[in-house]
C-alpha cells in the first residue's frame, strides 16, 4: 500500500512538471516575415575588444551584421556550423551574416585576442 | 578561450526560467513525498534482490563466443584508435578528437545505462592483460601482487579528474600530440597496473572501467555468484561496494560536468574576460580555470560528506564511513545531469564523428560509406522537446537518488536518527538537484 501510495505521488509530481512545461513554453517564433538586420557594434582598440561576451537575442533567420571599428586589420570566428570566418580592415568595416537556420548558442571570438566577444542567442 | 566543445557548432539554449522553476519544486515535493511515505524497513538487499535472467538469455551472454564477440570489437576500434592516433593529421577532421571525447567519455554513459559493463566488455587493456595471461601461462586475473584494499577508487578518482583537466582546462586539448599522449599513458599505466594486480586492478583502478560500471548499476543488469539477473535500478544500485574512493569518483563526476556548464555561462565569461587582473597576467587564466575545476569538484564532495555525516549514529559506528556508505546515491543525480548535460551534443558530435571516421587520414576517402552523410540537427528544430527532456533527466536522476539514499539510512542509521538524519542529506541533494536546474538555465 505504502509503495503504491508513494508511486502514485511520485507520477503525480511528474506529470505536473510536464503540464507546466506544456503551458510555459512553445517554438512557435512567428519568422515567415522579413526580418531586420541585427547590427552589433564591435571595437578593437589596442589589443582590447568590446563588448565583453555579452549575450545578444537572434531570431531564426535574422541576418547579423558587426559594425567593426579597429585600429588594425583582423578577422572574427563565429562558431555556427559550419564555422565562418570574417575577415576586418583598419578602420571600419560591415561583415554580414546571412540568418541562422536553428536554435542555438553561437560563439563569436577573436581567436588572436583569445576572447568572446559576443555570444548570440539564436531562439 | 577555447570552446571545450572544439568539435561542436552552436550550443543548446538555456533552459526556461519556468521549466527550470518547475523542475525545482518538483524536486523538492518528491524529496519530502519520500521522506514522508516511503517504506520505513529497507527493501533492496543484494542477497536476495532481481530475479534470474531467462534460460536463452543466459546462455547467450555466457557463452563464450559472446564475451569474444565484444573484445574483437573493443579491440577493433582500439587499433582503429591507434592508427589515426599515430598516422591522422593533426587536424579537427581526425577522428581521433569525437571518439576520444564524445564516444569514449560521453557515449561510454547511455551505453553503460542500457547494457551494463560496457567498457569490462570491451577494454582493450584488459584483452592485451587477457593474451599477455594466456601467452604466458598465467592467470589475468592475479597478479604479482594484491590489489591494496586502502586503494580503493582514488586512482581512478585520478584518473577521471585527469581526463575532465585535459577537456575542459588544458588550452590545446584539441591538437593531436597532447590527446594521443594522454591515451598513450592511460594504455601504459593499464597494463603495468594489470601485470602487477592482474583484472581487480582494472575493477578498482581504471577510471573509464569505473565510470561504466558504475553507471550501469542504474542498468537492469546484475550478477549474484556469476549469475545473470534482471534487477530493478533501485535494487542494482544498492550494490555498489563501498570502495574507499567511491565518493571522490563521484564527486569528480559531478564536479566537472557543473564547472562545464558553469565555463560557458555569461555571468563566468564577463567575469573572465573583464577582470583586470585575469588580462593582466599571463598566468592567471590557467590558474584561475584550474582553480575553478578543482574547487567545483571539492565544494561537491564537501557538501556531499556533510550532508551524509550530520546524523545520529550507533555508539561505536565510524561516522567517517558514511560518505562512502551513501556515495552511490548521488550517482543517479550525476547521471540525470549528464545526460541533460550532453543529450544533443551526444547525438550530433556523435554522428559528426561516425562520418570523420570514413576519412581517417583527411584524404577524402570513404571507407564506410558514412563521409556524405550530414548531421541530424534534430534538437536545434526542437528546443523546447529538449529542455523538457533535460529538466525530466535531472528530476528523475533526483528521485532515484533520494529513495537510494532513504534505504541505505534505514538500514544504517539507528531508529531514532533515521528521519532527521536523513535531512542533511536530501538538503545536499536538493541543493545538487536545483544547482543543477540553474547551470541549465544560464547556459
Amino acid at each position: 500500500m505504502r509503495k503504491l501510495r508513494y508511486f502514485t505521488a511520485v507520477i503525480a509530481v511528474l506529470v505536473g512538471v510536464l503540464t507546466l512545461t506544456a503551458c510555459g513554453s512553445d517554438d512557435s517564433a512567428a519568422s515567415s516575415s522579413p526580418q531586420d538586420t541585427k547590427t552589433i557594434d564591435v571595437k578593437f582598440e589596442g589589443g582590447k575588444v568590446t563588448p565583453n561576451g555579452e549575450r545578444v537575442d537572434v531570431a531564426v533567420g535574422q541576418p547579423v551584421e558587426f559594425l567593426v571599428t579597429a585600429d588594425a586589420p583582423g578577422e572574427i570566428h563565429v562558431h555556427s556550423d559550419p564555422e565562418q570566418q570574417l575577415e576586418y580592415e583598419k578602420g571600419t568595416t560591415i561583415l554580414k551574416l546571412d540568418g541562422f537556420k536553428t536554435a542555438g548558442i553561437i560563439e563569436v571570438e577573436s581567436h588572436a585576442l583569445e576572447k568572446t566577444i559576443v555570444q548570440l542567442e539564436v531562439r | 578561450m577555447i570552446s571545450a566543445h572544439g568539435i561542436g557548432g552552436a550550443r543548446d539554449l538555456p533552459i526556461s526560467p519556468e521549466l527550470a522553476i518547475a523542475g525545482a519544486v518538483a524536486a523538492l515535493t518528491v524529496s519530502f513525498t519520500v521522506l514522508a511515505v516511503a517504506w520505513r524497513k529497507p527493501r533492496y538487499d543484494e542477497a536476495t534482490s532481481g530475479r534470474p535472467a531467462p534460460g536463452w538469455l543466459t546462455g547467450i551472454v555466457d557463452a563464450r563466443w559472446w564475451s569474444v564477440l565484444w573484445r574483437v570489437v573493443g579491440f577493433l576500434l582500439f587499433l582503429y584508435t591507434a592508427m589515426v592516433a599515430v598516422f591522422g593529421k593533426d587536424l579537427l577532421t581526425n577522428p581521433l578528437f569525437g571518439i576520444f571525447y564524445v564516444w569514449w567519455w560521453v557515449a561510454l554513459v547511455p551505453l553503460s545505462l542500457l547494457f551494463g559493463r560496457v567498457w569490462r566488455a570491451i577494454s582493450p587493456v584488459r584483452t592485451i592483460n587477457l593474451l599477455f595471461a594466456r601467452l604466458s601461462g598465467g592467470d589475468p586475473d592475479t597478479g604479482l601482487y594484491r590489489y591494496p584494499e586502502r586503494l580503493g577508487h582514488w586512482p581512478a578518482a585520478v584518473g577521471l579528474y585527469a581526463f575532465v583537466w585535459l577537456e575542459l582546462i588544458y588550452p590545446h586539448n584539441s591538437d593531436l600530440g597532447p590527446v594521443r599522449l594522454w591515451a598513450a599513458v592511460y594504455v601504459a599505466l593499464m597494463l603495468v597496473g594489470g601485470v602487477l594486480f592482474g583484472n581487480v586492478f582494472y575493477e578498482r583502478a581504471d577510471p573509464f572501467e569505473v565510470y561504466s560500471s558504475l553507471v550501469a548499476k542504474l542498468s537492469v543488469w546484475g550478477r549474484r555468484d556469476g549469475a545473470l539477473l534482471l534487477r530493478s535500478p533501485l535494487a542494482n544500485l544498492d550494490t555498489v561496494p563501498p570502495r574507499p574512493g567511491l565518493g571522490a569518483v563521484t564527486s569528480v563526476l559531478f564536479g566537472s560536468t557543473a564547472f562545464d556548464s558553469f565555463k560557458d555561462s555569461a555571468h563566468w565569461l564577463r567575469f573572465f574576460q573583464g577582470s583586470d587582473f585575469i588580462n593582466e597576467h599571463g598566468w592567471a587564466p590557467n590558474v584561475v580555470n584550474n582553480l575553478a575545476l578543482l574547487g567545483f569538484c571539492l565544494a561537491v564532495g564537501a557538501i556531499f560528506s556533510l550532508g551524509t555525516v550530520l546524523t545520529g549514529v550507533e555508539p561505536g559506528f565510524r561516522r567517517r564511513s558514511l560518505p562512502t556508505l551513501f556515495a552511490h546515491s548521488i550517482v543517479p543525480i550525476i547521471v540525470g545531469y549528464i545526460i541533460a548535460h550532453y543529450l544533443s551534443y551526444l547525438l550530433e558530435a556523435g554522428e559528426a564523428t561516425l562520418i570523420k571516421m570514413s576519412d581517417p587520414f583527411s584524404d577524402g576517402s570513404n571507407w564506410f560509406g558514412t563521409a556524405n552523410w550530414k548531421v541530424d540537427y534534430y534538437f536545434a528544430y526542437h528546443p523546447t522537446l529538449l529542455a523538457d527532456l533535460k529538466v525530466l533527466s535531472v528530476v528523475l536522476g533526483h528521485v532515484v537518488g533520494v529513495i537510494a539514499a532513504h534505504d541505505r539510512a534505514i538500514k544504517l542509521l539507528p531508529r531514532r536518527h533515521q528521519l532527521t538524519g536523513q535531512l542533511p542529506l536530501l538538503f545536499a541533494m536538493v541543493a545538487f538537484t536545483i544547482g543543477g536546474l540553474w547551470l541549465l538555465f544560464s547556459a
